[in-house]
């Protein structure tokens, strides 16, 4: 039978391979990695792209969302400012109606309204970081002006009916604004700007003409539940936007631990393999040693 | 009948024989390190009888020559295993480089930086947070630079594939001449051979073509045939003659292409040679298919979202209110609101028809400088209208690219590039336990064993030992024939 004369060389190479997978096991160790390169999980490479991907999609849509819930609470608060102008319009509305006032107190009252108008026309007008909220799409220009040219005076809207969502990574969106001219200028009895400046133009010359005045005054109510309904509108997106963060900081919880598990090295198999890798080398080293040293011909018993 | 002079004759023929013997042991103990070398046996023949009035007389033995140790057959096995590995371990170490570019992602926020996967979706997800608040300029700012990160990661990626098919380029010309080299010293020793043993193995000369042969198996797979009178046919593994007997043909290299093409005459061997083993099979497949095949990919990646964006980008109105130039999406030529630089040829592949979208990676880059020219609104809109900024998002899930939607694109990519890698490596791991079983079957044959020697050398000793001593008897006996019986001091 035949001996392989050279099987040093077979061993030394098998030491080479062990001492390589000791590298391998020490560098997953500290780097905490398990997949370092695609050869060594191609499936898992793959599926990382993906889990990746929608992890960064969730995580921009959380940080989307902070900067929004600004400018959404914004609009919820002027328009909340603009229901107490005008429940105090029509208040003082109801009292000139009631005929028990003098003409001063009448155009005092009619001047009080233009007041709550200015006041209204500029929260209407309302900014946040530069941009008007209530302009539609046309967010660099304030968005209402009233001339007094006329008597009554003239609110126009210069904006646009744009609207903006933001999307949703699953799907699904989100209102971000109601264009102003739907708010204040609804069409009809529930424009607030024309009702404000037909009140101001009834009480301004002190004198009350009362089925006039009363019916104005009946279409200020009925903007007010108007803007009222889109306010709502304006709470929904919030209440949306709320819920939706935390589904979607949820699911990024849950994607990041499976994409972990997926990629992080498990620390008890490494030590384990490392402590078998390190004890095979140990053993290698010395059968070589051993073997090397000892008279392993028999030239060296020929003396 | 035998006379104490023929015995003499015998003995000194015999201590002749023995001596030629170990020779041929303290040869194989002298060689034992030398690569090639195969362990020879000295070979014994009897010598013929002779007939004496009737009686036949043996006349000895003598040493014929040394016999080497080999197995044709299993020389030509492990030559054959040898191609194969080289072939899959030089295709693995290319292999290992391309797929260093595209080193996964873990996770950890500090190691984004060059995954292309991570880049896309940066990309698209920058346009997401845009449309929330389309005039707010450092998410405008944020847009140009995630599509930076983007094409110059690409482009990167491109041009170290490209760089790494020329330095694999460089090292197969190198092969040609080497190939040469050895098909010359094969057709030599071809002829020597010949001449000198044509009907038995020819030794020192056959080690010596042999281990040329073992050399250039590692370099291109061969497949060799023996002619008569110990001769040797190689051809490449699909059938180009390189050695015949005494004559060899060059192996010449010449740039097709811009790359280096092989010929065996006039007839170009490339492909051939690349699906034929050795390490330059290895490198040629390397060369001409898996990077070939990982640039086509990126080019179609970048070409696709770079058109697509631009289109969208041109389509809608800018932060200055402005729109963009109103082209087909398939016609070259730079429009005013392109993000990414436009492809500047666009040849019709006539072949699988579409567009050749070769050398998009490499070329990707953003033109845009001014972040208040992207787009977030659409055609007609006011500024502050996001609406474009959605659709461009919205890009990174419609199926733009091949069929696929872009992250999908690259997922796949990423894990047909490493089953690729995957399979080359288990295929080297089996090739190379292959041939190291041959190795030590054939060396345990023809490898010079030190016991084997020591004790044939013992052996001879000792049989030298003995036919001095019968040497030495038959002296005395001559002695005492010549004094015939009378004791004297003569000795």
């Amino acid at each position: 039978m035949r001996v392989d004369p050279n099987y040093l060389t077979t061993l030394s190479t098998a030491l080479d391979q062990s001492q390589l997978n000791l590298q391998q096991m020490t560098s997953e160790a500290s780097s905490g990695v398990r997949v370092t390169s695609l050869g060594q999980d191609p499936v898992a490479s793959g599926e990382n792209v993906l889990l990746l991907n929608q992890i960064q999609q969730d995580d921009s849509f959380t940080e989307s969302s902070s900067l929004v819930t600004g400018q959404l609470q914004v609009a919820d608060s002027a328009l909340g400012s603009v229901v107490s102008q005008l429940t105090q319009a029509i208040s003082l509305a109801t009292s000139a109606n009631n005929g028990t006032m003098n003409s001063s107190d009448v155009k005092s009252i009619s001047s009080q309204i233009s007041g709550i108008l200015g006041e209204v026309t500029t929260l209407a007008n309302t900014s946040y970081q530069g941009q008007y909220i209530f302009a539609g799409g046309q967010t660099a220009t304030a968005p209402f002006s009233t001339s007094t040219a006329i008597s009554p005076a003239v609110t126009t809207y210069s904006g646009d009916q744009d609207i903006n969502y933001l999307q949703m990574p699953n799907g699904g969106k989100i209102q971000l604004n109601v264009p102003g001219d739907r708010i204040f200028m609804g069409g009809g009895s529930n424009s607030v700007f024309a009702a404000l400046n037909n009140l101001v133009a009834d009480y301004a010359s002190g004198a009350v003409d009362t089925s006039k005045a009363v019916s104005d005054t009946d279409a200020l109510g009925t903007a007010l539940n108007y803007v009222s309904q889109q306010r709502v509108t304006i709470d929904n997106s919030i209440t949306h936007l709320t819920a939706a963060s935390s589904v979607v900081g949820s699911e990024q919880t849950q994607l990041t631990a499976a994409q972990s598990s997926l990629m992080q090295a498990d620390f008890a198999q490494v030590s384990t393999q490392m402590s078998l890798d390190a004890t095979q080398q140990t053993a290698l080293e010395d059968v070589i040693a051993e073997l090397g040293s000892s008279s392993n011909s028999l030239f060296s018993k020929l003396q | 009948m035998g006379t104490i002079s023929s015995a003499l004759s015998l003995m000194s023929q015999a201590l002749n024989a023995d001596q030629a013997a170990l020779n041929v042991v303290a040869n194989n103990v002298a060689n034992a390190s030398t690569p090639g070398y195969t362990e020879e046996t000295p070979t014994w023949q009897e010598n013929d009888p002779i007939l004496i009035n009737g009686v036949s007389t043996g006349t000895g033995a003598t040493e014929t020559g040394a016999t080497s140790q080999r197995d044709r057959v299993l020389e030509e096995r492990l030559n054959q295993q040898q191609q194969l590995a080289s072939a899959s371990g030089s295709r693995l170490t290319a292999l290992d480089s391309i797929q260093a570019l595209f080193t996964p992602d873990s996770g950890s926020s500090s190691s984004t930086a060059g995954d292309i996967g991570s880049d896309i979706t940066s990309f698209f997800d920058s346009f997401s947070s845009l449309e929330a608040k389309p005039t707010d300029g450092s998410l405008r700012d944020a847009v140009l630079s995630s599509a930076s990160t983007l094409a110059v990661d690409i482009s990167n990626a491109a041009k170290s594939l490209n760089a790494q098919r020329s330095a694999l380029d460089q090292q197969t010309t190198g092969v040609a001449s080497q190939v040469n080299a050895l098909t010359g010293a094969i057709a030599q020793l071809n002829t020597q051979i010949q001449s000198i043993s044509p009907n038995a193995d020819a030794g020192t000369l056959e080690d010596q073509r042999q281990l040329d042969l073992s050399q250039l198996s590692r370099l291109v797979g061969i497949n060799q045939s023996s002619t008569e009178h110990n001769g040797l046919e190689i051809t490449t593994t699909s059938g180009q003659l390189l050695v015949s007997d005494g004559s060899n043909y060059q192996l010449t290299s010449g740039n097709v292409g811009g790359v280096t093409h092989f010929f065996v005459g006039a007839t170009d061997a490339t492909s051939q040679l690349a699906s034929g083993g050795g390490s330059l099979g290895g490198d040629l497949t390397a060369r001409d298919t898996d990077i070939p095949n990982a640039l086509a990919s990126l080019d179609q990646l970048a070409y696709s979202v770079s058109t697509q964006v631009n289109s969208l980008n041109n389509a809608g109105t800018d932060a200055n209110g402005a729109t963009g130039t109103a082209v087909a999406s398939s016609t070259t030529g730079a429009k005013t609101l392109d993000i990414f630089s436009p492809p500047t040829t666009l040849v019709a592949n006539t072949t699988s028809g579409g567009d050749d979208v070769s050398g998009a990676a490499a070329a990707m880059s953003v033109v845009m400088s001014d972040s208040s020219l992207v787009s977030a609104a659409s055609l007609g809109q006011g500024t502050g209208d996001g609406s474009n900024a959605t659709a461009m998002a919205n890009l990174a899930n419609q199926t733009i690219v091949d069929g696929q939607t872009p992250s999908n694109f690259y997922s796949n990519f990423v894990s047909t590039l490493g089953s690729t890698v995957s399979n080359v490596q288990t295929e080297n791991t089996a090739q190379t336990a292959s041939v190291t079983q041959l190795q030590t079957q054939n060396d345990a044959l023809s490898s010079v064993n030190l016991n084997d020697e020591a004790s044939a050398m013992t052996t001879l000793e000792r049989s030298y030992q003995a036919a001095s001593q019968v040497f030495t008897m038959l002296n005395t006996m001559m002695n005492s024939a010549l004094n015939l019986g009378v004791e004297t001091a003569v000795a």
